[in-house]
């Protein structure tokens, strides 16, 4: 198969040649001079002037001054630049200076995008992308791209799982999880490769996955030019074997050609968090235990068989050995470990070139400390985008960036000594420090939830990551006709990764053996080489657009660790050359190698009917002979009806395009080495041997998206208003999942292809220019997004699955239900005359556990989107995003450590579970009472925690930005050509019934849809409000 | 010149496209299971391999002991109100429990590595091989293949009843990956576990006995377990006699015993899984894990019951290692085992079988009527009791309870009690549940992944 289409390849290029076609001399010539500019008399550069016929043309300059040769005799000139209306201008044979005055255009369709190995005109398109571009996102003080298209585009839900600085984000194009970025062309690499899991148990072993870091916060937003997001298959396929989640293409900002433009653009400003749980006061903590033994004391009285025969009453009547009331201590601990913390962003670009070499030059600062004190997110990075012509030819380019970031990791979320997990369970009679200054000890005060001081954990266990990455890339393009041009680039991406933990001795997880230490490292190198042979031409009314091409990656990774423990005490050594004892040390190495074949024909006559072909073939070292290789077909057709003459006249609606689409895409990220069933090093007394590593199915092969889109893209009023529709179905099929097999081979799980979900959706976008002159301009941006998750089928129904390895189920992985679905016992309110809570006894058997499970809630959203106005007067400008969800629901796992309703945990008289939060007030408190709070209790659990008690509605409509600027005149300013002031307000309310911190929310950081909407007290998001300026000279 | 520039880069165009590297990587971290056994190191290293699979987390890394016994009378729940762990201790296990889920594949786990020895053993040709040594490794892991069938069923099976269908799946070859085995009767089971440990005896040379490995004595030891178990108390009697009477393990006495567990391989360990720092065991981990621990840091703590018990033994110096004074007066009286100090290393090793558990075989097998007292009053006085006199023990049945409590107070947190009680059929009298509730249920996971061909045992 290979060698067929290396064949074909070779044979499509050889043919191409022959296209080569012979130049004519014209006779006689005029040479035309003129100027493009706007209404306003602006000079436009870069407008294209092309003669009409004659596929011949030039660009503006700077100044908007062209200059072409023309042949003698009547001529067409059509003019066109982005955001201006297209324009023809007859040259009556003699005139040789002609100016042209562009209007400006309210209509989106001549804008260029991006799409997969090239642009196209948005009329042009056939198949489903969103783009977006800088000025939509540019100011926000966020660290990682993908949060500028947060609410902003359909079909995209982007959440933020947490507020840790540098945190990855949760990506879903269309239902499916963790798109393909592409930087410029590199497909990029966005998984967290720190090896530190914020999320362990007591014994140290790792439990979940924690906050994720995401590789993606490497690249800078501030120089980012614009983000297309590929939907549909037609318009993803070419990305073959890795596009089945969607694709995000990124292209930065490039150099233009004119005088060096040097911009400056800073804000600085302070975070809170945006929301706080709010707890009892000792006052409330100690009443609430007297009330539950108070409570407990009745039942007992009333019928002490209840309480077993082993029930010993004096816990319920003992005296306490704490009391609240004046001069007790009263510690608000999350005011203790949260704080209003800082956050800045500088940077410096210069953009500049002449006719041959346009550069883009960029270096960028950025710090956010996070709102959980000690924690920190720092990024430096250096852009240099460079491109040359060497003849008219033959064009030479690079793109290079380099970051560095330091993380200051925060431990919080499912971690045992967590610092949100153990701030809000602490008691409030318990202070920070005792009278000698030290850490209190937490085991003498009244939260039996707690393993450590909370302040002592921020404090005392240091976790660093640090990356430095590089993407580089450099390219040459050779037109070889000038209608076919061969482009070559080589690629690498280089990235870093270094973690350093270290548990001082202070830290219950390290106090036995005197300080703990690990320290990892990860490199990654990828190689990327691609070659395409590029053909455009027009044959009258028939324009086509051939691609056709080769690529070759590799990946190659290395991880190292080491861990010591027992440290010089005083010494403030804490490097693993100073420890006691190692404790382990590993090297592990992985890789995997991608061969690429892809080709794409455009075709369309007169711009009216459109027709796409895509296809490609991928070869991936990930799969076993004979499925190495995945096809990846997509075609798609479009319609511009408003080029027919039917509608050629229509004032109202002025632009209709209908589009359908149809193609397979797949999806190769299932990890190394997972075709081969493995034996690993496994130690024994000192002598190294094998054991089985796991087993694998040798047909494992690609997991295919076959995906069906309609769209429609309009237009009214000339652009006034414009706007898509998209209908979809898309079926991930063969699905590549870890199925459970029976445990008498050895394993519980097995990689292989089974099942399928499909995702169908419907989305709606509209752009309005409500108000459009050049004093006042309003402008509203809306989209919404219902989505259908349905899993269609499943090797193994109903399989249940835990967010945590160490907890009950959480999860259901069920036929007819969608992929997220919570799985517990239904809870039923309280007894109005018991104060006791009720669930549904569902096998009838009289006790509620496990075995009374059932479907309790679900985590993905029906709808989701956002609604941008943007407003300019005069020299303001006020922008207003906002990003909604609606039907998405939490399993809030923490809030049964937190509404325990006196619960004493066996911990007796002194030790009680842990605080609640002040909405545990509204518990029932005698008979009659309606609240769906039950009583409390001290010794019995009136709870149950994987129960719907504490699965919530997280619907929520969220302010995510508001901006108001103000930009000066520029007579008034020396030697700026450009200013603009500006403040902000990120995350300024969220309007929800959620009772955590935030309603969007995944602790297990997000990246396994089968467990996601979890919260464990995640880092909560900040609130932040920031100054800015952007400046250019 | 012009043309020559064109044919340069379409040959580079061309000769791109078949300038391709090939496809494949190789894994540097695993071997490809086809390319282990090639000759006699891969067998070697497999052995190895199958002790490394012993150490596993939910086997006897620490869960699978630890979680028996936090089913019996001995253990109480610690952790973060964990109710995966409480259901456990309150006797109420459902089939969705994780903990159990996890240790039924982790046992499959090492019968996996097992069968691919055993299956190796035989067909390997290598000249390096002496035929000794193939016998030894063959042993080895038939020995260890016996006693791991036997853990799945004293856990997942009615072992105490010959006559009922709900054995284990019993797994003596190769699987692959859709491979599925149906439970055998319980008198299959047994069988097929004496067969294993039988052929073992007969493989294992009595030279060499290193109680870090599966060793003759092990075998034979681990057998008298099983006789004990299937009822057979003649052979239990016989065997675990001729343990003790090999004198390689020997009891210490009533001032050196702790050291057991204070240090490493004493005298009484037949069969004693080692860890070491980089290869850590999760006992102290769950038990002790630091001085002042709170009850939520550690996973299995020492039930008011066991304290009682001792406090009703006088000068039973086993008292000594529950540990239930050195907590925060603030905080209710947590026992803690001490059997698993180590706050540092964390290298506690799984006591697989001592010898102080053939004393009490022998005894129970022997009875009263048998001989049984004078080998319970051995182990009794070598733990600082007084000797029971005949006039001490009015009958059989009294004689079995001294032999049941003795047991309570010699093998605590070593995973025996749970297994005990269901074995005589005592889990109504003390835990209060129905005998049905002596073992754990078969894990919902394997249900479904089994397409229901393993089934359910009665009441879960």
């Amino acid at each position: 198969m290979i060698y067929f289409l290396r064949k074909l390849l070779s044979v499509s290029a050889a043919l191409s040649l022959l296209i080569f076609l012979p130049g004519f001399l014209l006779a006689q010539t005029v040479q035309v001079k003129g100027t493009v500019k706007d209404a306003e008399g602006k000079a436009i550069s870069g407008a294209s002037i092309m003669v009409k016929g004659a596929n011949k043309g030039v660009s503006s300059a700077e100044d908007g001054s062209f200059s072409l040769t023309v042949p003698a005799g009547p001529a067409t000139l059509e003019v066109s630049s982005v955001g201006f209306a297209k324009k023809s201008v007859q040259l009556s044979g003699q005139s040789t200076i002609v100016d042209i005055v562009l209007q400006e255009s309210k209509s989106q369709l001549s804008d260029v995008v991006v799409v997969g190995y090239g642009t196209q005109r948005k009329s042009n398109l056939t198949g489903a992308i969103s783009s977006i571009s800088n000025k939509d996102f540019k100011d926000q003080p966020v660290s990682n791209l993908a949060s500028s298209i947060q609410g902003k585009v359909s079909g995209i839900n982007v959440t933020s799982p947490s507020g840790t600085p540098g945190a990855g984000l949760l990506v879903s194009i269309r239902g499916a999880q963790n798109p393909l970025y592409v930087v410029d062309g590199i497909p990029m690499l966005s998984e967290s490769n720190s090896a530190l899991s914020t999320s362990f148990n007591t014994t140290g072993e790792e439990v979940g996955k924690g906050q994720n870091l995401s590789s993606i916060s490497d690249i800078n937003p501030d120089d980012i030019e614009s983000i297309e997001v590929l939907k549909d298959a037609s318009s993803a396929a070419i990305y073959g074997a890795r596009a089945a989640n969607g694709v995000v293409l990124i292209t930065t900002k490039k150099g233009k050609s004119g005088k060096t433009q040097i911009g400056f653009n800073s804000y600085y400003g302070m975070q809170q968090v945006a929301k706080k749980i709010n707890f009892m006061n000792s006052d409330q903590f100690v009443s609430m235990v007297e009330e539950a033994r108070a409570n407990d004391l009745a039942k007992y009285n009333a019928d002490n068989s209840v309480f077993g025969p082993d029930f010993d009453p004096s816990v319920l009547t003992d005296p306490l050995h704490y009391k609240a009331g004046p001069g007790a201590v009263n510690t608000v601990w999350l005011d203790e470990v949260m704080r209003t913390a800082p956050i800045g962003n500088y940077e410096l670009n210069l953009r500049g070139g002449n006719d041959k070499t346009h550069f883009y030059l960029s270096g960028g600062y950025f710090d956010q400390q996070g709102i959980v004190i000690e924690n920190y997110f720092k990024r430096m990075n250096a852009r240099l985008n460079l491109d040359h012509a060497v003849t008219d030819k033959f064009l030479i380019g690079t793109n290079i960036s380099v970051s560095k970031t330091n993380n200051h990791r925060s431990f919080n979320d499912n971690t045992y000594t967590g610092i949100i997990t153990n701030a809000i369970g602490a008691s409030p009679l318990m202070p920070v420090y005792d009278e000698n200054g030290n850490y209190a000890k937490f085991e003498d005060y009244q939260a039996n939830w707690l393993s450590d001081n909370p302040v002592k954990s921020a404090k005392e266990i240091k976790g660093y990551t640090t990356s430095y990455r590089f993407l580089g890339s450099v390219f040459a393009e050779y037109k070889i006709t000038p209608d076919l041009k061969f482009k070559t680039t080589l690629n690498t991406d280089y990235s870093a990764v270094e973690d350093e933990l270290f548990l001082s001795a202070l830290t219950t997880d390290a106090e036995a053996v005197g300080g703990k230490a690990f320290n990892g490292n990860f490199r990654n190198t990828t190689w990327l080489n691609e070659n395409t042979l590029n053909y455009q031409k027009s044959f009258g009314d028939h324009n086509l657009g051939l691609l056709a091409g080769f690529s070759q990656q590799e990946s190659k990774n290395e991880r190292t660790s080491m861990s010591g423990q027992g440290f010089p005490l005083g010494s403030g050594l804490t490097n693993i050359s100073s420890a006691a004892l190692i404790t382990g040390a590993t090297q592990t190495g992985s890789g995997w190698r991608l061969h690429s074949f892809l080709g794409r024909a455009n075709y369309d006559y007169n711009g009216k009917y459109l027709a796409s072909v895509t296809f490609r073939a991928d070869g991936s070292s990930r799969f076993s002979k004979g499925n190495q290789y995945g096809y990846f077909p997509s075609a798609s057709v479009g319609w511009n009806i408003d080029r027919e003459a039917f509608m050629a006249n229509s004032k109202v609606l002025t632009a209709l395009k209908l589009r359908a689409s149809y193609g397979y895409t797949g999806d190769q990220e299932i990890g190394d080495f997972q075709n081969i069933s493995f034996w690993q090093p496994g130690r024994y007394d000192g002598q190294s041997g094998l054991r089985p590593r796991n087993i694998a199915d040798p047909n494992l092969t690609w997991q295919k998206n076959k995906s069906f889109n309609i769209g429609a893209d309009y237009e009214i009023l000339g652009g006034v208003i414009g706007g898509s529709m998209e209908y979809y179905v898309a079926n991930r099929t063969d699905l590549l999942s870890n199925i459970p097999i029976a445990g008498t081979t050895g394993f519980a799980t097995l990689t292989t292809n089974g099942g399928e979900v499909e995702d169908k959706g419907f989305e709606f976008s509209l752009n309005s220019k409500n108000i459009w002159n050049n004093k006042f301009r309003w402008t509203t941006n809306f989209n919404i997004s219902y989505q259908k998750n349905t899993i269609k089928k499943l090797p193994v129904d109903g399989e249940l699955v835990s967010a945590y390895n160490d907890i009950a189920p959480t999860h259901i992985m069920k036929v007819g239900e969608s992929v997220g679905t919570f799985w517990g016992v239904k809870y039923l309110g309280v007894n109005e005359q018991t104060g006791d809570a009720m669930f549904d006894d569902v096998n009838k058997d009289g006790v509620i556990d496990f075995n009374d499970a059932q479907i309790i809630g679900k985590a993905r959203p029906d709808y989701y989107g956002g609604l941008t106005n943007n407003f300019k007067y005069g020299n303001f400008d006020f922008l207003i995003a906002c990003q909604f969800s609606i039907g998405n629901e939490v399993y809030n796992l923490i809030r049964p450590v937190y509404e325990n309703l006196g619960y004493s945990n066996d911990g007796g008289l002194d030790q009680v579970f842990a605080n609640n939060s002040t909405h545990s007030l509204d518990r029932w408190r005698k008979p009659g009472d309606k609240t769906d709070v039950p009583r409390f209790a001290f010794v019995e659990k009136n709870y149950f925690e994987n129960s719907s008690m504490f699965v919530e509605n997280a619907s929520f409509f969220r302010f995510r930005t508001v901006n108001l600027g103000y930009t000066f005149n520029k007579q008034k300013l020396h030697n700026i050509a450009n200013l603009r002031l500006y403040a902000q307000v990120q995350n300024l309310f969220v309007f929800t019934n959620y009772s955590g911190f935030d309603p969007e929310v995944s602790s297990t950081g997000g990246s396994n849809d089968r467990t996601a909407g979890v919260d464990y007290a995640a880092y909560p998001q900040p609130r932040v409000f920031t100054f800015g300026l952007t400046a250019s000279f | 010149m012009k043309f020559s520039i064109k044919s340069i880069i379409f040959f580079l165009a061309l000769t791109s496209m078949f300038a391709c590297q090939k496809l494949e990587v190789v894994s540097p971290n695993d071997v490809a299971s086809e390319d282990v056994f090639k000759d006699a190191n891969g067998l070697r290293s497999a052995l190895i391999g199958l002790y490394s699979t012993l150490q596993q987390r939910d086997y006897y890394g620490g869960y699978y002991p630890l979680i028996a016994d936090l089913n019996s009378d001995v253990a109480k729940a610690g952790g973060y109100d964990n109710p995966a762990l409480n259901e456990i201790a309150d006797h109420a296990v459902t089939s969705s429990n994780i903990y159990v889920e996890q240790i039924y594949v982790a046992l499959y786990k090492s019968i996996t590595n097992a069968n691919a020895i055993i299956d190796a053993a035989d067909k390997i040709e290598d000249v390096n091989l002496t035929e000794e040594e193939r016998k030894r490794i063959k042993g080895e892991a038939m020995a260890i293949r016996g006693m791991i069938h036997f853990d799945l069923l004293r856990m997942f099976g009615y072992h105490w009843n010959n006559a009922s269908e709900f054995g284990i799946p019993v797994v003596t070859t190769v699987q692959g990956p859709y491979d599925i085995v149906a439970r055998s009767t319980v008198a299959e089971t047994y069988a097929s576990i004496i067969k294993d440990l039988t052929d073992a005896v007969g493989l294992l040379s009595n030279a060499e006995i290193n109680a870090k490995y599966m060793n003759l004595l092990a075998a034979k030891s681990i057998l008298a377990r099983v006789y004990l178990y299937e009822k057979n108390t003649a052979q239990a009697a016989s065997l675990a006699q001729e343990v003790i009477d090999d004198g390689s393990f020997s009891l210490l006495d009533a001032d050196n015993f702790t050291k057991i567990y204070s240090g490493r391989l004493s005298s009484e360990s037949i069969f004693e899984l080692s860890f070491d720092s980089q290869n850590p065991s999760f006992y102290n981990g769950t038990t002790y894990v630091r001085e002042d621990a709170l009850r939520s840091e550690i996973l299995f703590i020492a039930s008011e019951g066991l304290h009682n018990f001792f406090e009703a033994r006088p000068g039973d110096r086993r008292s000594e290692l529950v540990d239930f004074v050195n907590n925060d007066p603030s905080i209710l009286p947590d026992g803690r085992t001490q059997k698993y100090r180590g706050e540092v290393a964390k290298d506690n090793p799984a006591y697989i079988i001592r010898i102080a558990e053939l004393y009490l075989i022998a005894a129970e097998a022997k009875g009263l009527a048998g001989g049984g007292l004078s080998l319970l009053n051995t182990l009794r006085v070598n733990r600082g009791m007084n000797e029971l006199k005949p006039a001490d023990v009015e009958n059989e049945t009294a004689f079995q309870q001294f032999v049941a409590d003795e047991r309570l107070a010699e093998l605590n947190f070593e995973g025996h009690r749970f297994f005990d009680l269901a074995r005589t059929e005592k889990i109504h009298d003390v835990i209060g549940v129905d005998q049905e509730k002596g073992v754990f249920p078969i894990p919902q996971r394997e249900l479904i992944a089994s397409k229901e061909q393993v089934k359910q045992n009665p009441g879960f």
